[in-house]
C-alpha cells in the first residue's frame, strides 16, 4: 500500500485523546487505538508502542483506573476507565487544546 | 505522588512477577485483537498475525517503556545489575575474592587508624549537651608551666562570674592500690554528675551535699568498670564499704556503662573532691593550694567569645585570675566536647600515620587496577556484544558501576572486621609485651566504633573501587564494535603505560615503607646493643611519691632482706633532668687563664643529686679523687663530682679535682616545679671525677655531667636498691611491703625493665613498619607476578616467533625480566628519593629532630638493604613467568590459529 506516511499524533496530545475516548465508557487498549483511528477517519494512527506506556503513565497519575474484564473475544483484557481526577484533567486539557487550536487557526487564517 | 501511584509502585516492587504477567497479557491481547481484525477483513491467520505484529512494533520495547512508566525501573535495573554482577563474580570467583581481599586489607588498616582518630577527635563525650562544656584555664606564660586553679579560685569563680549555668572542679588520675590492684580514681565536686547530666544506674550519684568537708559519712560512686573489676558486678553493692588509702567509704551508687566521664576510659570510682586530703594523704592540710581542673557549662545562648570576655573581666579584677607572679593572667576556654579538639596540630600528627597506612591501600588498589585492566580485555567481547544488541553505553556503565559498588560494600564489610582484628591484636600485643610493672598500671582497650567509622569505610571503599575499578572498565566501553565482536582485541597502547605506571607506584610505596622499617630496625638494634653505662642486672628503682611516708619507705626498703645497698637520686626515673650552666669559678683559683675564662665559658650541663652509694651501685667508676662521704650527703655540702667529659670541657688542661665549679640554674630552657630540690649554693668544690655514662637517650634519661650530694632523707629523691636474687621477684615483694605503708605510692621498676623500655618504642616503630612493609612487598610482588604472567600469555605468539627465529631461552628470559626490571628500577629510585626527601622535611620539625638523634634517618645501609630486598623479591616474582616464556614451544604457538 503506497499510502502517505501517517502523521504522528501531535506531541502531548496522545494523553488528551486517550482521556477523551474514555469519556463515556471503559475500553481496553486496542479499542482505544481503534476508536481514535475510526473517529479521525484514519488520519490519526496511534503508535501502538507508545499507547501502552502512555496508559500506564496515566494510570500512575491517577487519571485512569484499570480493571480486568472479559473482552468481546471472551478473553481476559485490561479495561481502562476515567477517574474523577481524570475527568477534571480532561476538562483542563480539552480547554487548553481548544484555545491552542483556535489560536493556530487564527494565525493560519489571518497572518 | 498520589495514593494510587504509590499502590501501583508498591505492587510492582513486591509482586513483580504478577505485574509482569499482566503486562504480557495486556500486550498479547492487543496483538490477538488486531489479528482478529485482519482475519475478519479476509486475511489468513499467518498474514494477519504478521501484520498485527508489524503494526505494533517491538513488544519488548513497549513493555520496557511501560516498566519505565511504573517508576520502579530504577529498582528493577538495580536488582538486575546486582544479580548480573553476582553472576559475573560466580563465574570468576578468584578475581572477585582478590579484589575484595586486597582492598579490605588496605582499607582495614586505614580504618583502624581512623577508629583511633575518631575516638580521640570526633567521639563526643557521652554527656548532656557537650557543646556547652568548656574547661577554664590560665594561659601559660612562655617557658613556664601552666599555673592551675585552686579550690579558692574555683569558689571565687562560681561566686563572682555568671557565665556558667554550672561549673565543677576535678582532680583526675588518682592511682591507689586497692586490694593489690592499681585502681584509678577521680575526685570531683558534688555537682559533677548534675552538670554533666548523668544519673546513676544503681543507687545515687554524688550531690553538692557531699562537698562539705568531714560531713560524717564518706561516700564514693563506682564506675561501671570499677564495679565489674572490684566487685564482679554485684547487684547488692550499694551501701557496702570499701577502703581507699586507709579510709572507709560507703559506695552510694554505680554509674551507667556508657558514662566514661570526660576521658577516654572511665576511672574506677569518683570520690568527693573535698576528701582530697584523705585520698591523697600528701595533700592533707594544704587542700587549698592543690591545682585542680575547672570545667563549666556555659549558660544557654552564651557564645564562647562572650563568656571569655566575662571571664577576662573577672580575671582583671584580680582575685582568682592572678597568675603565679602576681600579674592578672589571661584566661582561655578549652572545649570539652570531645577528648581532643581538632586542630592543625592534631591533623599534623595523624597525617603521616594515615599516609603510611594509606600506602598499603594504594598498593592494593594498584593491584586491583592492574587486574581489571587485564580483565577489561577479556570483557571487551562481552561488552561489545551487549553494545551491539542495543544496550546503551549509559546502561553498561551503570552495570559496571553496580559491579564496583557491590565489590566496595563487600570490601567495606571485610575491612570492618579486619580493622577490629588489627586493633584488638595490637592492644593485646602491647599489653603482653609491655613490662608487667607498667602493664598493670595501664588500661588499654580497643577503641570502639560508631557510625562515623562505618560511613568512612563505605565512602572509602566506594572511592577506591570506583576509582580503580571503573576507570579501566570505562575504557572498555569505548571500543570498535565490529572488531571486538570478531574477538580481535583492540591493542591500545594506553593500558600498557597505565600498567607500568601502576607498578612504579607500587614499588615506590613499598620501597618507602621498607626503608622506614629498616631504619627503625637498625635504630632498635643499635639502642639495644648500646651500653647505657649503668649496671642494670640487679637494681630496682623505688619511686617515693608522698613525702609523709618517706622515712618509713626508706626504712622498709633498706630493711628488705633481699636488698644489699640503697642509693638516692633526683631527678627520679621519669623526671626531666635539670639543666645548669657550669663554669670554672674564678674566685677559688689564682690561675689567670681560668679567671679570664670564667665569665664567658659557661657550659650547659645536666646535674643530678645522688647519694654516695650511687656510684658503686650503678658501677660508675671514680677515676680521680673520691666519692661523696655520708656526712657531705646529709649536710648538703657544697661539693660536686663531675664526669670525665665535663671535666675536660671546663678545665681542658688541668686536673679537675680540687677546682671550684660554679653552677647557675638555667631559668629559661626548663619548666620547673616549685617544690623541686634546689642547689645549696652556687659554687662547689670538685672532689672527684667519674667515667662518662651514656644513659638512656630514648627515654630522655641522660646521665648527668655534674653530681651534687644528697641523702635518701632529702625530699623528692627516689631510691635505687641493689638486690640479690631475681629482681622481678624482689620487686613484687617490695611492692607488697611498701603498699602497706603508702597505698598511693609510685612505681617500683627493675633497671632491666627500664633498659627494655629504652628500645620498646623503636621496636614498636619497627614492627609497625615491618608489617606494613611486608604487606606492601607481598602486594607488589603479586602485582608484578600477575602482570608479567599476563603479558607473557598475551605475547605467546610473538615469543614463539622469536624462538622460531633463533632466540635462545636466555634471550627470552632476559626480554621478560628486562621489561619488568626497568619499571621496578624506576620505582626503587623514586621510593628512595621520596624517603630521603620526606626525612629531610621531617627533620626540620622539632619533634622529629629528637627522633633524629636516636635513629639515623639517612642510614645508607638501611636504604640499600631494603632496596635489595625489593629487587630480589621482584626478580623472584618475574622469574616464574620468564621461565614459562622460555619454555614456549614455537611450533605449538604458531599452529594455534
Amino acid at each position: 500500500m503506497a499510502r502517505q506516511p501517517v502523521p504522528d499524533i501531535l506531541a502531548g496530545t496522545l494523553d488528551l485523546l486517550i482521556l477523551r475516548t474514555l469519556h463515556h465508557e471503559r475500553r481496553h487498549g486496542w479499542a482505544i487505538s481503534e476508536r481514535i483511528q475510526q473517529i479521525s477517519l484514519d488520519v490519526l494512527q496511534v503508535n501502538q508502542g507508545s499507547l501502552y506506556p502512555a496508559l500506564h503513565r496515566l494510570e500512575h497519575q491517577g487519571w485512569i483506573d484499570a480493571e480486568w474484564g472479559i473482552s468481546e473475544l471472551g478473553r481476559r483484557a485490561k479495561y481502562y476507565r476515567l477517574t474523577a481526577a481524570g475527568r477534571r484533567q480532561l476538562a483542563v486539557e480539552a480547554g487548553e487544546w481548544e484555545r491552542m487550536a483556535a489560536a493556530i487557526a487564527r494565525v493560519m487564517k489571518m497572518a | 505522588m498520589n495514593f494510587r501511584d504509590l499502590r501501583l509502585r508498591v505492587r510492582a516492587v513486591f509482586a513483580p512477577r504478577r505485574v509482569e504477567r499482566e503486562l504480557d497479557d495486556e500486550l498479547a491481547f492487543h496483538i490477538e485483537r488486531e489479528t482478529r481484525k485482519h482475519v475478519a477483513a479476509g486475511l489468513n491467520l499467518t498474514d494477519a498475525r504478521a501484520r498485527a505484529r508489524a503494526r505494533f512494533g517491538s513488544a519488548a520495547l513497549a513493555a520496557d517503556q511501560c516498566r519505565d512508566a511504573r517508576g520502579t525501573a530504577f529498582v528493577d535495573t538495580a536488582v538486575r545489575d546486582v544479580l548480573y554482577a553476582l553472576r559475573t563474580f560466580r563465574r570468576t570467583p578468584l578475581v572477585a575474592l582478590t579484589i575484595v581481599g586486597t582492598i579490605a586489607v588496605g582499607l582495614g588498616l586505614v580504618a583502624a587508624v581512623f577508629t583511633i582518630f575518631n575516638t580521640l577527635v570526633f567521639s563526643v563525650n557521652p554527656v548532656r549537651d557537650p557543646d556547652a562544656l568548656f574547661a577554664v584555664e590560665r594561659v601559660a606564660a612562655p617557658n613556664s608551666e601552666r599555673v592551675r586553679f585552686t579550690w579558692p579560685d574555683y569558689e571565687a569563680l562560681r561566686r563572682e562570674t555568671d557565665v556558667f549555668s554550672g561549673a565543677f572542679a576535678r582532680l583526675v588520675d588518682i592511682d591507689s592500690r586497692i586490694e593489690g590492684r592499681v585502681m584509678g580514681g577521680e575526685l570531683v565536686t558534688g555537682n559533677y554528675f548534675d552538670v554533666l547530666g548523668v544519673n546513676a544506674a544503681l543507687g545515687r550519684s554524688l550531690t553538692p551535699a557531699d562537698d562539705v568537708r568531714h560531713a560524717g559519712r564518706q561516700v564514693l560512686v563506682l564506675s561501671h568498670r570499677g564495679w565489674s573489676r572490684l566487685f564482679a558486678s554485684d547487684p547488692d553493692i550499694v551501701g557496702r564499704e570499701m577502703t581507699v588509702s586507709g579510709f572507709r567509704y560507703v559506695i552510694v551508687g554505680v554509674m551507667p556503662e556508657r558514662f566514661r566521664g570526660l576521658g577516654l576510659a572511665p576511672p574506677d570510682y569518683w570520690a568527693p573532691l573535698s576528701l582530697m586530703g584523705q585520698v591523697r594523704p600528701i595533700h592533707a592540710g594544704r587542700e587549698d593550694t592543690i591545682g585542680i581542673e575547672i570545667i563549666g557549662r556555659l549558660k544557654p545562648g552564651l557564645s564562647r567569645t562572650t563568656a571569655l570576655a566575662g571571664l577576662a573581666v573577672w580575671a582583671s579584677r584580680g582575685a582568682g585570675g592572678l597568675s603565679a607572679d602576681g600579674r592578672p593572667g589571661s584566661i582561655t576556654l578549652e572545649p570539652r566536647r570531645t577528648f581532643v579538639t581538632l586542630s592543625a596540630e592534631v591533623v599534623l600528627v595523624f597525617l603521616p600515620i594515615f599516609f603510611v597506612f594509606g600506602l598499603i591501600l594504594l598498593i592494593g588498589c594498584a593491584n586491583v587496577a592492574n587486574l581489571l585492566l587485564a580483565r577489561a580485555l577479556s570483557r571487551q567481547r562481552e561488552i561489545g556484544i551487549r553494545l551491539s544488541v542495543g544496550a546503551s553505553r549509559h546502561r553498561i556503565i551503570r552495570q559496571l558501576l553496580t559491579e564496583s559498588l557491590v565489590l566496595a560494600l563487600a570490601s567495606a564489610v571485610c575491612a570492618f572486621a579486619i580493622a577490629r582484628l588489627v586493633l584488638q591484636v595490637t592492644v593485646s600485643v602491647v599489653l603482653r609485651t609491655l613490662p608487667p610493672e607498667l602493664a598493670e598500671n595501664v588500661s588499654i582497650t580497643a577503641p570502639g566504633t560508631d557510625w562515623r567509622v562505618a560511613v568512612f569505610l563505605v565512602i572509602a571503599a566506594i572511592a577506591s573501587t570506583v576509582l580503580f575499578g571503573l576507570v579501566p572498565a570505562l575504557q572498555g566501553t569505548r571500543l570498535d564494535l565490529i572488531r571486538t565482536m570478531r574477538g580481535e582485541v583492540t591493542s591500545d597502547s594506553r593500558p600498557r603505560r597505565a600498567r607500568n605506571a601502576l607498578i612504579v607506584v607500587q614499588v615506590t610505596a613499598s620501597a618507602l615503607l621498607l626503608i622506614c622499617a629498616s631504619i627503625f630496625l637498625r635504630g632498635a638494634l643499635r639502642a639495644s646493643t648500646a651500653d647505657p653505662g649503668w649496671r642494670l642486672a640487679d637494681n630496682v628503682i623505688v619511686e617515693i611519691n608522698n613525702e609523709p611516708f618517706r622515712q618509713a619507705m626508706v626504712a622498709a626498703t633498706t630493711a628488705d632482706p633481699a636488698v644489699t645497698m640503697v642509693a638516692a637520686m633526683w631527678p627520679g626515673v621519669l623526671g626531666q633532668p635539670r639543666a645548669v650552666f657550669a663554669s670554672a669559678s674564678a674566685k677559688a683559683t689564682a690561675d689567670k687563664q681560668a679567671a679570664g675564662r670564667a665569665d664567658g665559658a659557661r657550659s650547659p650541663e645536666v646535674y643530678r643529686f645522688v647519694s654516695p652509694e650511687y656510684f658503686s651501685l650503678l658501677d660508675i667508676r671514680v677515676l680521680r679523687g673520691r666519692a661523696f662521704t655520708q656526712s657531705e650527703a646529709s649536710s648538703n655540702a657544697a661539693v660536686a663530682m663531675v664526669s670525665e667529659s665535663t671535666a675536660r670541657t671546663i678545665w681542658p688542661n688541668q686536673e679537675a679535682v680540687g677546682q671550684v665549679l660554679r653552677l647557675e640554674a638555667d631559668q629559661h630552657s626548663e619548666t620547673r616545679r616549685q617544690d623541686e630540690p634546689t642547689l645549696p649554693s652556687s659554687t662547689f668544690t670538685v672532689v672527684g671525677v667519674v667515667r662518662d655514662v651514656a644513659g638512656f637517650r630514648m627515654a630522655g634519661y641522660p646521665e648527668a655531667g655534674v653530681y651534687v650530694p644528697a641523702s635518701p632523707a632529702r625530699a623528692e629523691t627516689d631510691l635505687i636498691a641493689r638486690v640479690h636474687g631475681d629482681p622481678e621477684i624482689v620487686r613484687r615483694t617490695l611492692v607488697e611491703r611498701l603498699t602497706s605503708i603508702d597505698p598511693n605510692m609510685g612505681l617500683v621498676l627493675t633497671m632491666r625493665t627500664l633498659g627494655r623500655m629504652e628500645t620498646y618504642l623503636l621496636q614498636v616503630g619497627f614492627w609497625v613498619t615491618v608489617v606494613l612493609g611486608g604487606l606492601a612487598l607481598i602486594l607488589t610482588v603479586s602485582g608484578v607476578f600477575g602482570v608479567l604472567s599476563y603479558l607473557v600469555e598475551r605475547r605467546t605468539k610473538e615469543i614463539g616467533v622469536r624462538i622460531a627465529l633463533g632466540a635462545t631461552s636466555a634471550n627470552v628470559t632476559a626480554l621478560v625480566l628486562g621489561q619488568s626490571l626497568r619499571v621496578v628500577g624506576i620505582g626503587l629510585i623514586a621510593g628512595a628519593a621520596l624517603a630521603w626527601i620526606l626525612a629531610t622535611v621531617l627533620m626540620t620539625t622539632s619533634a622529629a629532630a629528637q627522633i633524629g638523634g636516636i635513629v639515623n634517618v639517612f642510614d645508607l645501609p638501611a636504604y640499600a638493604a631494603s632496596l635489595l630486598c625489593i629487587v630480589i623479591a621482584c626478580i623472584l616474582a618475574a622469574s616464574l613467568p620468564a621461565a614459562r616464556a622460555a619454555r614456549i614451544d614455537p611450533i605449538a604457538t604458531l599452529r594455534q590459529d
